[in-house]
């Protein structure tokens, strides 16, 4: 088909109509004031608008992101490392992008330690983000690194590690997946290990990658290591000694306190059942308990040097006062206390030695009911002892108006009456330091602290004397002795209350001292419920005493005070002279 | 013969070597110096800086998205090099679209539109056009997918041109010169809408009335056509929800900024981020998926926000430039009373100003959003490939005038 094509000379009059220039030139000049318009547009957007545009941008992709500070260390006293934050990654997941094969996914699954079809599930999520595995080594995550797969992606954390396992579990306690401490000193001292965290301003792309950091806020101020009073020699000592005790005598719990004589330092603080801080799963109440500090038990006859101590003080008795314990059976009220053995007639040092129960009373009714009350509350029983430690319990020390008579002879023996290990132990104090109590201290102490003064340095001492002798060959503890070292203290056999009802069963315990002629180290046993047999403090605690104090002593470097005979021969000149 | 005047007419001919026809050496002698052109370098120039500032922003834009989708197999370079061989396939189209006469594209102006509407309707057909985001635009070739609607506007401008010169002396008749091009329309718009792509739709309309009003339709009659148009996309704006949230998106993208008017607002906040002289080339982070289809239909927003005002100001010159001289070429070409070479090369002008200034618009929210490319620079094969072919015809018809004016006989 041909059209006719416009002849140049014959000017159509229609033509002329059909095309007019203007309508060119009005369509030209409206697609050219769009173009204005869109240069107006476009200068109002960037160069005066632009301030309320950044700002909305900014408020999309500019975040403030917290810059984790880290959080001290724990070091014992010679800076041993018992708490460290270590650098670990945990892998993430943009589940839309990770387009694995099942050979790759075998492979992560494997890294991972999880199986296959878990790994699937997650990465099924419809989520944008999830978590595969919190926590992972370095070395993990850098192998997972390296297989270079899509959508698979890491980022920094801190998990604290205990290198000291379960033998500090209770002392250090530990911290929760947000790096907040959740028992122990890492609650205790939260606030000064935890450091403040910094915040820096960052630019993100949608996906959620840092793209341009754009000012630091904030820098993060790490947490103070915090230096502990407790060495990591003796705390092992104790730790393996009251193990061995637990297991050889079938015990249900046990704890053991060493105190530095000199500055109220705790230098050992065990609790059996234990824990592995580095591994809590699976975790029942009873291997978290404190027990040292939290629980308290009735101290039983380590009580009694407090009111032999008492009387002597008073004036009411001298160590070689006699004091009948008739046929071993005292009756006040209705209630009958009674010895194990018919001892008659004792002095006051031979009360403590042997461990009269009732020398102890007939000592202790010289007292009213309020001197005693105040004696205990100057040794600090029935107040907490504000260690700082979560859940420390304070014992209970009834008033001394609601005391009946018999109550009041209970107590002179340790029963009527509660207190942690702790408090018992730093009791014990004012006959290691002639008369004078200390504050406790679970941090290290450049210098002792301003103690109290509750006995005269001559009780004190006399009394130091008898619980020397307690510990000695004719004592009940003669299993506390140890070569090389004079050593003083107590037993204490206290049945357990049951339901408002003594029972057979017992806590038995041990606190002393030594070297006698300076006394350096404070170490109280106690164990509960001991059922393979023996149950006496002197058998049960007191061999846990000497294995404590010989290595503490020794590991310390502290001078010996005694001939160094070695004991197996000691215990048989003994032997002879008995049988002589 | 031919390629090597086209690719001697982008620089100035030297003095010294004159053309083989005798004819034409006497003619550029008579011809005082500096005009001896054989192609418009305003044309020329414009056109090839847009298409490689296109390049380097497709780039620019894409290469995060790349990198970060498992669809391109993790490779930056993914959309560059695709676009780089769009556009050297738009580059070869272009020089053999630019052999062929204008009177020869005339007469195959209604072979390619029925072709157009052939693949069109062909697209539509369930399980041979591809569908991508719910709209069925595409038709699989092998390793590329063909967009009828964009080789579409192409065709429409040839025809109707076509048209509009075959009934020029029914330009004043409502059924004999209207009608018929509004039911031409009305059939390619609806099997562009079933696809659906509204903004092909527009585009179309524009330049199929646009040159019917340059070609001197009835101004009372087109006046009508307007408000029938705007009737027409008000309706078709409220029946669908889908463009209606659009439209409310565009009004005030930041009452719903996370929802309807989350593209506008971070086109927006793009176009803030820039200022005056941009974050500099690479440092988008609108593009840093924030911002979805920077590539395509939201270049601008990343050219304003790496190379700011100066950088938009640019593009929006060069279009302008490039528009010009379209309707000047056109309207040189109507003085030599080419009347079809005149409307195509007009009908080619609007195109690009229209097109280009709905991207622009909707980029700086000024229009509802809609999906248009921005031409000779978006990511796109089918588009970039129909916009060199459009630029070449424009070419041939500058050529061609300038060929006439120097007395040969076309």
């Amino acid at each position: 088909m041909r059209r006719q094509r416009p002849v140049t000379f014959n000017h159509n009059p229609l033509l002329e109509k059909g095309l007019p220039a203007w309508r060119a030139r009005f369509v030209l000049l409206a697609l050219l004031l769009g173009s204005a318009a869109l240069v107006g547009r476009a200068a109002w957007l960037q160069g005066f608008n632009h301030e309320f545009l950044q700002a909305q941008g900014e408020s999309r992709y500019s975040r403030v992101i917290p810059v984790p500070a880290t959080r001290g260390r724990i070091t014992d006293r010679n800076g041993d490392v018992i708490a460290v934050s270590t650098p670990v990654r945990s892998i993430w997941a943009i589940p839309g992008d990770a387009r694995l094969t099942p050979a790759q996914t075998r492979q992560l699954a494997e890294l991972l330690e999880m199986n296959v079809a878990d790994l699937n599930r997650r990465l099924d999520s419809e989520r944008d983000f999830v978590y595969l595995r919190r926590q992972l080594s370095p070395e993990t995550a850098r192998r997972i690194a390296d297989l270079g797969l899509p959508g698979i992606h890491q980022h920094q954390e801190y998990r604290r590690y205990y290198p000291g396992g379960e033998v500090m579990a209770h002392v250090v306690g530990f911290t929760g997946v947000e790096d907040s401490g959740q028992e122990g000193i890492e609650l205790a001292f939260d606030a000064e290990l935890k450091g403040r965290p910094g915040s820096r301003r960052v630019i993100r792309d949608r996906r959620g990658q840092i793209i341009e950091d754009v000012e630091s806020i904030r820098p993060p101020r790490d947490g103070k290591d915090i230096v502990l009073a407790m060495d990591n020699r003796i705390q092992f000592l104790a730790y393996s000694a009251l193990r061995q005790a637990m297991q050889q005598h079938s015990a249900k719990a046990g704890g053991v306190v060493v105190l530095d004589a000199r500055t109220g330092e705790v230098l050992a603080l065990v609790n059996a059942p234990t824990f592995n801080p580095n591994n809590r799963t699976g975790l029942s109440g009873a291997q978290l308990r404190n027990r040292v500090l939290t629980d308290v038990f009735e101290p039983g006859s380590t009580i009694k040097p407090f009111i032999g101590a008492l009387a002597l003080e008073r004036g009411k008795v001298r160590p070689d006062t006699t004091i009948d314990t008739e046929s071993g059976r005292m009756t006040i009220g209705r209630a009958t206390i009674s010895d194990v053995r018919r001892y008659g007639v004792l002095t006051v040092s031979q009360v403590i030695e042997k461990s009269s129960n009732v020398g102890t009373v007939k000592m202790a009714m010289n007292f009213a009911p309020e001197e005693m009350w105040s004696l205990f509350d100057e040794l600090g029983f029935g107040t907490q002892l504000d260690l700082g430690f979560p859940g420390e319990a304070a014992g209970r020390l009834r008033p001394a108006k609601s005391w009946r008579p018999i109550e009041q002879a209970t107590m002179a023996y340790g029963h009527g009456m509660s207190s942690t290990l702790t408090q018992l132990a730093r009791a014990y104090l004012v006959f290691a330091r002639d008369g004078e109590l200390l504050p406790l201290s679970l941090t290290r102490v450049e210098s002792a602290p301003a103690g109290s003064r509750v006995f005269s340095v001559e009780t004190a001492r006399m009394m130091r004397a008898m619980l020397e002798n307690a510990a000695g060959p004719h004592g009940t503890a003669p299993k506390a002795r140890i070569e090389g070292y004079r050593v003083a203290g107590k037993t204490g056999t206290a049945h357990k209350l049951e339901g408002g009802k003594y029972v057979s069963k017992y806590v038995s315990s041990f606190v002393g001292f030594a070297p006698v002629s300076d006394p350096r180290l404070i170490v109280a046993v106690m164990i509960d419920e001991p059922s393979a047999g023996q149950h006496y403090g002197g058998a049960v605690s007191a061999p846990v005493f000497a294995r404590i104090m010989e290595g503490s002593l020794r590991s310390l470097g502290v001078a010996p005070d005694a001939p160094l005979v070695p004991l197996h021969l000691a215990n048989r000149v003994e032997e002879q002279k008995g049988n002589m | 013969m031919r390629l090597a005047t086209v690719l001697s007419g982008l620089l100035p001919v030297p003095d010294g070597r004159k053309g083989a026809e005798t004819s034409r050496a006497v003619e550029r002698l008579m011809r005082p110096p500096g005009t001896a052109r054989e192609l418009d370098p305003l044309l020329v120039w414009p056109a090839v800086a847009l298409l490689l500032i296109g390049l380097v922003m497709v780039y620019s834009s894409s290469i995060a998205l790349a990198e970060g989708s498992r669809f391109t197999g993790n490779l930056p370079h993914y959309f560059l090099l695709r676009h780089a061989v769009f556009l050297a396939v738009g580059v070869a189209v272009g020089l053999l679209s630019f052999q062929f006469s204008l009177r020869q594209w005339q007469q195959f102006a209604p072979w390619l539109f029925m072709l157009g509407l052939v693949l069109l309707a062909v697209v539509l057909v369930p399980g041979v056009g591809r569908e991508v985001n719910g709209a069925q635009r595409w038709l699989s070739l092998g390793p590329v997918n063909l967009q009828p609607s964009e080789l579409m506007k192409v065709f429409v401008t040839l025809y109707a041109a076509d048209y509009t010169v075959r009934k020029l002396p029914d330009m004043g008749s409502f059924r004999r010169g209207f009608l018929p091009m509004v039911g031409v329309v009305l059939t390619v718009g609806c099997l562009v809408l079933l696809e659906p792509d509204f903004g092909a739709f527009v585009v179309i309309a524009a330049i199929a009335f646009g040159v019917m009003f340059l070609g001197g339709i009835n101004g009372r009659l087109f006046a009508l056509l307007a408000t029938v148009a705007v009737i027409g996309f008000v309706l078709l704006i409220w029946l669908s929800p889908y463009r209606r949230d659009r439209i409310f998106g565009f009004m005030d993208p930041w009452q719903d900024a996370f929802g309807r008017g989350y593209q506008l607002s971070h086109a927006l906040i793009a176009f803030g981020r820039g200022e005056w002289f941009g974050v500099g080339l690479g440092a988008s982070v609108e593009k840093l998926f924030y911002l979805p289809e920077a590539h395509t239909d939201f270049l601008l927003a990343v050219i304003a926000e790496e190379l700011g005002f100066v950088g938009v100001l640019t593009v929006v010159l060069l279009f302008a430039v490039l528009v010009q001289r379209a309707f000047s070429i056109g309207r040189e070409a109507i003085h030599l009373e080419r009347y079809f070479s005149g409307l195509v090369a007009m009908g080619i002008g609007l195109w690009f100003g229209v097109q280009s200034f709905i991207n622009m618009g909707v980029n700086m929210g000024l229009l509802p959003t809609k999906g248009l490319t921005l031409p000779l620079m978006s990511f796109g094969g089918s588009a970039l490939v129909a916009n060199c072919m459009a630029l070449a015809i424009l070419l041939r018809v500058d050529w061609e005038v300038r060929q006439m004016k120097r007395g040969a006989n076309l």
